[in-house]
């Protein structure tokens, strides 16, 4: 049996350590299951250092040590893999995840230390490369969904790995291989809700894979049918995602009954008290599921005796839960069940108030249908978490105005993210020269610049540049409307549009082409009486 | 609890346990003043002091 050893690498060092890896978690669980010695160092939770990390490196003689995780792990990702080759060099390092996956020749490239990549979902990929270290094999090429080093230089991409069918037979994820009571069980609130923010003893799950929208700034690290691989203009096979005009997808979830037996492993093992889904947008499953899904886990939830009952002094009994929603996929009577099983808040990626932006994202939503789901939460008893992003490609004062407008007759309190073309996202496709030319060139200087979209990076608006959006973030949050109205008259200046023209730099070519793929979101989202609609429209295929 | 940063199936041949947090008081000063920086809270980051001022 091979000896493993997986590390969890750091993100965000400004916060806390809130979430344990699931992905992680799952593939820890797999490699135990089929007999492999396997060891968990969550750097992340730990912080202890580089110094620590060699410690493990020598703490035994591992065959494989595995790291991975999203875009931003890169310069945690990219140290440990050097202190690895020198402490470890008997180890053969495979990388995966959402990083990885999104440039898996430039990542191989830019991390000399990796032999092996797992391209996409690594359920079957990840445990095959143990058996075949195990074995004594180095041809990874063999193994489908790889990247890995041929022996004479350069890199072969193996065959595509299909996604996995049979989500039900995955283990429950080996949670008990962090540190729960020592690190992540004291990050447990969530500060969305007050149910939220009495959180003490928090674990998130991940119950579906897909999402059928088509968001250009969204990557959907290429477990959601949205990865293809083509020849690239070498003649080489790379990954291709979302691109103006070819969308696919692929639609898969857990049943309700696997969901119920998770939360209850997690309660009766770790006494749990709150549930974070981790799903990209719970709301697609359900429609796909002709409605029945999310109504059915609620149930699991009645049914398990988890959904929470007050009590007298104020505290209540169950388990609580979060997750995603979406504008126009929720609707009244699902959000009512939610909240009767327990649910306290609801992210939704409302974006913008300004229907002209809506319309270019690729979102399916609209300003109607934004408000529409935000009263209809309101009233279920949840709380929508209503995100914001400025700094799209048709950005303007017009739209910058109607968001203010909007928080300021909702009562919403935000702080915008900023549209951040993220490696794997059609945008970071679409402007891909553009990122590159604001980092002279080397992507791997933005890479390693980005952050979680609240700092800026890579600027895709056509009409501010960072330090104006920077400018505007913060009139924006004060509703300084005289500011931005005297900054535009500036703008106009500098720009030669007169007053009365629309405040935008953006062809109208570009816009007619958001537009005509946001037309076919439309259609599908209205078309969604049949449960695979949407699936028909977006070229997707539903699994479950 | 246990000690050890590394958990699994099985026991390593090595221990390597958690280094003890060595928070300084300083360090506890600096990332509660940072938490509400703006206006009149404003701090000095003694690890980021230049002390050489002959070179600049």
């Amino acid at each position: 049996m091979a000896k493993i050893l997986l590390i969890n690498p750091t993100v965000r060092e400004e916060d806390v350590p809130r979430h344990v890896p699931y992905g992680i978690a799952l593939l820890a669980a797999i490699a135990m299951e089929k007999g492999h010695l396997v060891q968990v160092y969550d750097e992340n939770a730990w912080r202890q250092g580089d110094e620590t990390t060699k410690a493990v490196c020598v703490a035994d003689d591992w065959d494989i040590i595995g790291y991975g995780g999203i875009t931003t792990t890169y310069a945690s990702v990219k140290r440990i893999a050097r202190i690895a080759r020198e402490y470890a060099p008997q180890a053969v390092q495979v990388m995966g995840g959402g990083l990885l996956t999104s440039l898996p020749r430039e990542m191989m490239s830019w991390i000399p230390q990796v032999d092996v990549g797992c391209v996409g979902e690594g359920f079957i990929t990840f445990p095959e490369i143990c058996d075949m270290v195990d074995r004594g094999g180095r041809e990874f090429w063999d193994i489908k969904g790889t990247v890995s080093r041929k022996p004479g230089g350069g890199l072969i991409m193996s065959q595509m790995r299909p996604l996995m069918h049979d989500l039900d037979s995955l283990p429950f994820p080996a949670w008990e291989l962090f540190p729960l009571e020592e690190v992540y069980f004291k990050n447990s609130q969530v500060l969305f809700s007050e149910e939220g923010m009495l959180a003490s003893r928090r674990l998130d799950i991940n119950t579906s894979y897909g999402c059928s929208l088509i968001c250009r700034f969204c990557y959907h690290l290429g477990i959601a049918g949205d990865m293809r691989y083509e020849e690239d203009e070498n003649g080489d096979l790379n990954v291709a995602f979302d691109q103006p005009g070819t969308y696919t997808r692929s639609i898969r979830y857990h049943s309700p009954e696997y969901v119920g037996a998770l939360v209850k492993h997690a309660y009766d093992k770790f006494n749990i008290n709150f549930i974070g889904f981790l799903d990209e947008n719970l709301m697609t499953m359900d429609k796909f599921s002709g409605r029945t899904w999310m109504n059915d886990i609620c149930n699991q939830w009645h049914d398990l005796g988890f959904a929470p009952k007050a009590n007298d002094d104020g505290t209540w009994t169950g388990i609580h839960w979060a997750g995603t929603s979406h504008a126009t996929l929720c609707t009244k009577e699902v959000l009512k069940t939610m909240r009767e099983a327990g649910c306290s808040h609801l992210v939704y990626g409302y974006e913008s108030f300004a229907p002209h932006v809506l319309k270019t994202i690729g979102k399916g939503a609209t300003r109607e249908s934004n408000l529409r789901s935000f009263f209809w939460t309101l009233e279920a008893g949840i709380r929508p978490v209503p995100n914001q992003i400025i700094g799209f490609p048709n950005e303007d004062f017009d739209s910058i105005r109607m968001n203010m407008h909007a928080w300021d007759d909702l009562g919403i309190q935000v702080k915008p993210h900023f549209a951040t073309p993220y490696p794997g996202s059609e945008w970071f496709t679409t402007y891909r020269e553009r990122i590159s030319g604001q980092y002279d060139g080397d992507m791997e200087r933005f890479i390693l610049d980005l952050g979680d979209a609240s700092s800026i990076s890579a600027v895709i608006s056509h009409n501010f540049n960072a330090v104006e959006l920077l400018g505007l973030r913060e009139a924006m949050l004060q509703l300084n409307y005289r500011r931005i109205d005297e900054y535009e008259q500036i703008w106009r200046k500098n720009h030669q549009i007169p007053d009365g023209a629309p405040s935008t730099l953006l062809s109208e070519n570009m816009t007619g082409a958001f537009l005509r793929d946001a037309d076919k979101v439309k259609s599908a989202i209205k078309d969604s009486e049949r449960q695979d609609a949407v699936a028909e429209t977006t070229g997707a295929a539903s699994t479950h | 609890m246990s000690n050890d940063v590394l958990r699994g199936n099985f026991q390593t041949r090595d221990k390597v346990e958690i280094k003890q947090s060595e928070e300084t008081l300083e360090d506890r000063f600096e990332m509660e003043a940072k938490k509400r920086l703006g206006g009149s809270i404003a701090f000095v980051s003694k690890k980021k002091v230049m002390w050489d001022t002959d070179k600049k």
